[in-house]
């Protein structure tokens, strides 16, 4: 499980829009320099990626056998 | 946290609002022409009066909700953005409203320039969406079974309109045209071709994103699509041919296609895990079991066509598909996409560590069941008055006319929602969101 390499994880399958998205920027709000969050979901979050390149963080994407999308998110500054 | 949207990526919500404010007005107009011409309307299909409707129906409500969702979805669910959104909505919504209205005028005075001018105006609506929907589709680099479904129903689209345009120019008196047979593969391909392949591949998403349910089966999402547009290609080349067996043959697997496909929508939702159905749950409920009825219909009317001889049975097919079918899902969809447009654009003007108001707040629940049972209330009269058109056509007519003004209400109370938090200071976003 690839979760075990972040400090954060949000889990966010199984949720209704838009509750995945306000609960990964609540989650960045409170990410310090040199953490890092995983962000489960069930499908590619396009949106994020904008909102995570403007607001200066970088994003690794993967794909779980069993279709779970996993964002590995970061600083820029990392 | 700040700007979730940058608008050279996203739409601005003016481009999805106005075609989806416009479609209830057509749906009402469709109402107040019904109300005009009476009992008439249900003789046959084929009056002009019904044409009329039917087209004020599918161009003016249907492809009013589909482009202006697929403006907003290509973004959203493909990463395929839409080059001067603002621009592409401002071009395609005011061509096919003034070609819907030039249309639907052509039909009732049967004159040729208004066929003619209806036609440049519809061409010039969905060349527009076209290009611009293609440019941004076509460049995705790696396609999911979405993206290739709305890809194919690109295709569907341009083999509708290619055929409604030379339906419209042969009516216009510019060629003379096998019309009937030319009217059935028009009706095929928007049905099948645009309207079935695009709501499948937008469904693939979100019907497990909104309903909370397992995804839809690998094989449908992979091939149904594919397999559908080839299965329609071939039907057309067999009924140009005049195959007829053959033709009605795959006829009948498209027919069942849309059987399975609302089959395993209806499963997936009894799959879901939310706790009580939603209002849009319903609407999908009412859109699938119209779907599967539907089907039904046509395969008696390919195969048993002296038994369903009479013009009640394709009126009463039709009014299934698109009332019942598309129409009611598409407004299902819209009780999710608005408001979601609505928390994602207001969050988006929220400053750092606010959060927009709760996207549950932006159309009132109970409005929303109100206008649920408005147009179930509708649906019925319409399918009843099909059969007994002297009695129940003018309480149809009614019935429409009034779900659509609901349906419009409640968009308008949504963007209003929007203008008076977008108004407000900041920091009082944060009050909303808890109250």
């Amino acid at each position: 499980m690839s979760s075990a390499r972040a400090d954060f994880v949000v889990d966010a399958r199984g949720l209704e829009p838009p509750e995945p998205m306000v609960q990964t920027l609540e989650a960045l709000g409170g990410l310090a320099v040199g953490q890092s969050l995983m962000v489960l979901l069930p499908r590619e979050p396009y949106p994020l990626y904008r909102t995570l390149q403007i607001n200066g963080f970088v994003w690794d994407t993967r794909f779980a056998d069993d279709g779970t999308v996993e964002v590995l998110i970061k600083h820029s500054l990392d | 946290m700040q700007a979730l949207l940058s608008f050279d990526q996203a739409p601005p919500l003016a481009a999805p609002l106005r075609f989806f404010i416009s479609a209830p007005l057509f749906a009402m107009l469709a109402g107040v022409l019904i109300l005009s011409f009476g009992p008439e309307i249900f003789l046959s299909r084929w009056t002009a009066p019904t044409l009329a409707v039917t087209h004020l129906l599918t161009l003016g409500f249907l492809a009013q909700v589909m482009i202006g969702a697929m403006l907003q979805i290509l973004p959203v669910v493909a990463g395929a953005n839409i080059a001067h959104p603002l621009t592409v909505a401002r071009l395609v919504h005011l061509l096919l409203v003034v070609g819907t209205l030039a249309l639907v005028a052509a039909f009732l005075s049967f004159n040729s320039w208004a066929f003619k001018t209806a036609g440049c105006l519809l061409a010039g609506a969905m060349a527009t969406f076209f290009l611009a929907a293609t440019q941004a589709l076509f460049k995705v680099r790696s396609p999911n079974p979405t993206i290739v479904g709305l890809q194919l129903a690109l295709l569907g689209l341009l083999g509708t309109v290619g055929l409604g345009l030379l339906l419209v120019f042969a009516l216009g008196g510019s060629c003379s045209l096998p019309l009937l047979q030319l009217t059935a593969l028009h009706f095929g391909w928007g049905v099948i071709g645009w309207g079935l392949l695009l709501l499948i591949a937008v469904a693939l998403v979100v019907v497990p994103m909104f309903q909370l349910t397992p995804a839809y089966p690998k094989w449908l999402a992979q091939t149904f699509c594919p397999l559908a547009l080839l299965v329609l290609t071939l039907q057309t080349l067999a009924e140009l041919s005049g195959w007829a067996v053959l033709a009605n043959g795959l006829a009948s697997l498209l027919a069942l296609g849309a059987a399975i496909f609302a089959v395993q929508t209806l499963r997936l939702q009894r799959r879901s895990t939310r706790a009580r159905f939603d209002a849009s749950q319903h609407f999908w409920r009412l859109a699938m079991s119209c779907v599967l009825a539907a089907s039904t219909l046509w395969l008696g009317l390919l195969w048993l066509p002296s038994l369903f001889s009479e013009p009640v049975w394709a009126l009463l097919c039709g009014v299934l598909i698109f009332v019942g079918g598309f129409m009611s899902v598409m407004i299902g969809m819209l009780y999710k996409i608005v408001p979601f447009l609505i928390w994602l654009h207001l969050q988006n003007r929220c400053p750092v560590g606010v959060m927009a108001p709760n996207m549950n707040k932006v159309i009132v629940s109970r409005q929303i069941y109100g206008q649920w049972r408005a147009h179930a209330a509708a649906l019925l009269l319409l399918l009843v008055a099909v059969a007994w058109p002297a009695w129940l056509t003018y309480p149809a007519a009614v019935a429409l006319l009034f779900a659509n003004g609901w349906l419009l209400r409640n968009l308008l109370a949504a963007l209003n929602f929007y203008r008076q938090h977008a108004a407000r200071p900041a920091g009082s976003a944060e009050e909303a969101q808890t109250a």
